[in-house]
């Protein structure tokens, strides 16, 4: 049996091996941010690269708050991206399941034309968009970052998906109970799929936070501006404070790295959906 | 049922931001210019720039203050803008009719604007303005604001590029600081003296890139097209023995570092560090560069057969579609030209006012480093003016591909400059 | 479905598809039309709109730029999308696995994906670096004189295709876990029971059940990879010499560098039909709708 024990704790070990170094790889920016973010002056990117910053100081973050409002963007980041992720989450997962368990002519068509709006750029569809909304007078407005936001081919097709991996017994047990389908779906549906749930609460979280050019063109003035748009006002002309720049970006990924954090309790496999029935 | 409250208090908080946002989204639109001309309403103008942020969106918010004192029935909103996102914005808006009142452009991207119908003529409001003078204006730069005899854009700033040298590496080498009469051949042979391979140092650097390249054919008395724009003169052989001379200080002199040995560091980075001797870059340098750890100073750019300097501009123009054209030219007027204006810029070196008055010049010339600042100006002497086409952009993106291939070897500088020719030929008909 | 009646099915397709069906068609599905529109059009912005049928296509086929662009892109999804697809299951099973501090782990593969391609670009320019690189400080230590990465023509793109694994297997991984999870635990111990290997268990039980889910991402990382822009855009701006050209950074180029609306959406349409030809292919190919059966 020691054999057995010895080959299970070398197993172990190379994972953990493989994993620790695949973690240090991912971890070198993020470190390579924090340093930079430290750094007093405006040295900017000099080789070989300084790890430890000479004389740390919190002063880009000071000047980070001070040259931009820095606290409405993201304060206007947070607001836009909470809303329109847990309204996507909601959209997604209902069209999802509709595609996935209701059956319905032009169905797989439909789907289909789903899937292709995936493959049209966003750089050609600003501009008919921005147009579109200044007709119906929303340019410069918070609902014009938001419900652009909610309609995504992406979480439709994740939700699908995932939703035909899930066994169809549990479902056809509960109609033979007298359950219809909204009732299935916000009892137990949505139970099965917190991990499913969780996931795309961060992709879209994520999307809606970094956006970008969607942002800088429909939005006009100071305060309904987002993050991103935010960050690169930090950026001149000719140069850059990199140390402010990078105080920014930190700043800025936290809020994603929190989501991230919490959202993981729900993809960890809690309460099973093996036993059920 | 904990679920469902929350979800019905975000969907009522919800609610509640979208009617509060409906106000505000139509309150967010400009003041449309019906207003009657004896109203108390004050007209509100909204001016787009680039160059305010991040390092002077103070000075602009100075100047505001100052000119909505002097001009009570007008107000100014300022929308700052990232340089490389500028452009993106303002065409989309320009495309739906919603851009600024007044917006900033530089002088490259002027012409295209002014040549699409974009802009404002200003003619009528020059002429009806008792109190302008447009003498208070550096001529060239002015001038440089028309398109096809009419003015559309006045300007608000000029910048060059010039040569800076770190006089503590002359010294150490024991080399002659640089002079008006130098020619390429002094710079290449004060170079190879500097250059020390053991101490990382280099004698000189100029980038090979498309501005770089436009201006230092003319150094050598070669230009890319002919007076009017009609015939593409890229490949003579002179601009082929400047690009040649550009790629040898890298390949063949080793006075020069290529982009792999630089490694993405910046020239700036360099040159600051000491480990570039001789650089050529712009005045907006200045005050990156006040803390060096040496000493430094700036000369005007060695020429082969006669000198020649970049010249960059940035305007202020007025849109089409104004509703409020009066307003915005006072606005206009007082930005570029006006005495409080010029002092908050010159103040906090954000560019050059392109205005006559001594006195002002007189506080930017006094400020040190760098010593000879006066090089600054005798530099207009011999400017060169970016040939700027309809199509610009095409143009720096496919001659700057054309450099790139020579830079790396894949062309000779000769087949580089005869491949360039006929895309510029196409861009021109 | 037993006692269910078609006014039923009718009212419950309402509730579930509509909001879905109402806002894909106004904010994505008309503009989506319009740009095709624009493709038949010349339009600078500024000025007004040009109608000019099919001359955009018929440029767009002859460009010798945009050749180069679809080639660049086929090579980026060559290199990149079965690399990341197996880093990213293996790394997924290893992180389904009860080891201690795999949440702790969860996280930090994660922080590249939520890393702003700032800095991601700065970082890697730093790896890649042809002098002080530690890429090319470990290759020295095994003899090998590293190459000049990202300025150098010919391997500018792997770098390119390097960082970009690197930034999305974190993305990828995260799927294939929630994939991994739905797997019931009793299939597993089925086959533990009736002595089957590592292998086989995942031949014949984990890679049959993650097939919408691997549906899912060679789908998505298909339609996500010929649109790639924004790290070539950073780290070489298509450079150099053009050699790392892309499809949307030629549209990117064209609509708002050289004020040609209407060719950069051609350019894009044609963009799209490569797309939709892969993916259609890739689906017959896999042979699936993603229905699974146990």
């Amino acid at each position: 049996m020691s054999n057995e024990k010895r080959n299970n704790a070398i197993k172990k070990g190379l994972m953990y091996a493989v994993l620790i170094l695949g973690a240090i790889a991912m971890i070198l920016p993020f470190v390579w941010m924090v340093s930079t973010s430290l750094k007093s002056s405006s040295v900017t990117f000099v080789m070989p690269p300084k790890w430890i910053p000479e004389n740390p100081s919190l002063d880009s973050y000071k000047q980070v708050f001070e040259t931009v409002p820095m606290g409405r963007f993201f304060l206007n980041s947070v607001f836009v991206s909470v809303v329109s992720t847990f309204f996507q989450v909601l959209v997604c997962a209902m069209a999802g399941y509709a595609f996935a368990r209701i059956e319905f002519k032009g169905r797989n068509v439909l789907f289909m034309v789903y899937l292709a709006t995936l493959m049209v750029p966003q750089q050609v569809t600003l501009t008919p968009l921005f147009v579109l909304m200044n007709l119906l007078g929303w340019a410069n407005t918070y609902k014009a970052l938001i419900l652009p936001g909610i309609f995504s081919a992406f979480g439709t097709f994740l939700m699908r998906q995932f939703f035909l991996g899930i066994p169809k017994s549990i479902e056809e047990a509960a109609f033979l109970d007298g359950a219809g389908y909204v009732t299935i779906f916000f009892r137990i549906i949505v139970h099965l799929a917190k991990p499913v749930f969780a996931t795309l609460f961060i992709f879209a979280f994520m999307a809606s936070w970094n956006n970008f050019l969607w942002p800088l063109i429909i939005i006009g003035d100071v305060d309904h501006m987002t993050l991103p748009l935010g960050l690169s006002m930090l950026k001149g002309r000719w140069t850059t404070d990199w140390n402010v720049l990078m105080a920014g970006t930190l700043v800025s990924i936290l809020p994603m790295l929190f989501v991230y954090i919490f959202t993981q309790k729900y993809i960890i496999k809690g309460m099973t959906h093996t036993g059920l029935k | 049922m904990k679920k469902w409250t929350s979800v019905l208090l975000i969907l009522a908080l919800v609610a509640a931001m979208f009617s509060g946002c409906a106000s505000n989204g139509t309150a967010e639109t400009p003041a449309a210019g019906t207003d009657e001309p004896a109203a108390a309403e004050p007209v509100t103008i909204r001016y787009m720039t680039f160059s305010a942020a991040p390092d002077h969106l103070a000075d602009l918010e100075a100047m505001i203050a100052a000119f909505e004192k002097e001009n009570p029935d007008i107000k100014v909103e300022y929308e700052a803008v990232g340089w490389d996102d500028y452009f993106t914005k303002l065409q989309t808006q320009v495309a739906n009719k919603t851009e600024a009142d007044t917006f900033e452009l530089n002088y490259e991207n002027f012409v295209t604007y002014a040549s699409k119908n974009a802009l404002y003529d200003m003619e009528s409001l020059m002429n009806n303005d008792a109190d302008f003078d447009p003498s208070v204006f550096n001529e060239t730069a002015l001038n440089a604001f028309r398109l096809n005899g009419k003015q559309y854009g006045l300007v608000e700033s000029f910048s060059n590029v010039v040569m800076f040298y770190n006089k503590d590496l002359f010294d150490a080498a024991g080399v002659d600081y640089p002079d008006p009469s130098w020619t390429w051949e002094d710079e290449l042979v004060a170079a190879q003296k500097l250059t020390n391979k053991d101490a990382g140092v280099w004698g000189t650097y100029s980038p090979i890139q498309f501005w770089e390249f436009y201006k230092t054919i003319e150094q050598n008395g070669g230009t890319i097209f002919n007076e009017d724009k009609t015939e593409v003169l890229i490949d003579s052989r002179e601009n082929v023995e400047t690009l040649t001379w550009m790629i040898d200080k890298i390949e063949k002199y080793n006075v020069t570092p290529s982009d792999a040995q630089m490694s993405g560091q910046s020239d700036g980075d360099l040159f600051k560090a000491g480990k570039i001797a001789m650089l050529r870059t712009g005045i907006w340098m200045f005050g990156a560069f006040a803390d060096a750890p040496f000493d430094w100073d700036i000369a005007l750019e060695p020429g082969n057969t006669q000198k020649a300097h970049h010249f960059f501009s940035n305007g202020v123009a007025i849109s089409k579609n104004t509703k409020n054209a009066e307003a915005a030219w006072k606005w206009v007027k007082f930005f570029t030209s006006s005495q409080e204006a010029a002092e908050v810029r010159v103040a906090s070196s954000w560019e050059l006012p392109a205005l006559t008055d001594e006195t002002l010049l007189e506080g930017y010339l006094s400020q040190t480093p760098p010593a000879s600042r006066n090089v600054v100006f005798e530099a207009l002497d011999s400017l060169v003016v970016p040939p700027v086409i309809e199509n610009w952009n095409e143009l720096t993106d496919a001659v700057g591909q054309e450099l790139e291939q020579a830079k790396l070897g894949q062309k000779t500088p000769q087949e580089a400059l005869t491949d360039a020719k006929a895309v510029l030929e196409d861009l021109i008909q | 479905m037993v006692g269910f009646k078609k006014w039923d099915k009718a009212k419950t397709l309402a509730v579930f598809l509509l909001p879905s069906l109402i806002g894909m068609t106004v904010f994505v599905i008309l503009p989506i039309l319009a740009s095709l529109g624009l493709s038949f059009t010349k339009w600078d912005l500024i000025g007004d709109i040009e109608w000019v049928g099919l001359s955009n296509y018929v440029k767009v086929l002859k460009d010798k730029n945009i050749h180069a662009a679809l080639w660049h892109t086929l090579q980026f999804i060559t290199g990149y999308l079965p690399t990341v697809m197996i880093i990213s299951l293996g790394l997924a099973m290893l992180l389904n696995q009860k080891l201690r501090g795999v949440v702790f782990f969860r996280a930090l593969y994660f922080i590249p994906v939520i890393t702003s391609w700032v800095a991601v670009s700065m970082i890697w320019k730093w790896l890649l670096n042809p002098e002080f690189g530690i890429i090319n400080y470990l290759l020295s230590l095994v003899g090998i004189q590293g190459p000049g990465w990202l300025f150098d023509a010919d391997w500018a793109m792997i770098g390119i295709i390097l960082t970009s694994v690197w930034k999305d297997i974190g993305f990828v991984t995260v799927i294939y876990l929630a994939g991994l999870q739905e797997i019931p635990d009793h299939l597993y111990e089925a086959a533990q029971i009736d002595g089957v290997n590592a292998w086989q268990k995942f031949r014949h039980i984990t890679w049959p059940m993650l097939s919408s889910t691997t549906f899912f991402v060679v789908t998505i990382s298909l339609i996500n990879s010929f649109q790639v822009f924004d790290q070539v855009w950073v780290m070489t701006e298509g450079g150099p010499a053009g050699a790392t050209s892309v499809m949307i950074e030629q549209v990117y180029r064209n609509a708002f560098g050289y004020y040609k609306m209407g060719y950069a959406s051609a350019i894009s349409w044609v963009l799209f039909i490569c797309i939709f030809v892969f993916t259609f292919l890739q689906n017959r190919f896999q042979n699936k709708w993603g229905y699974s059966d146990e």
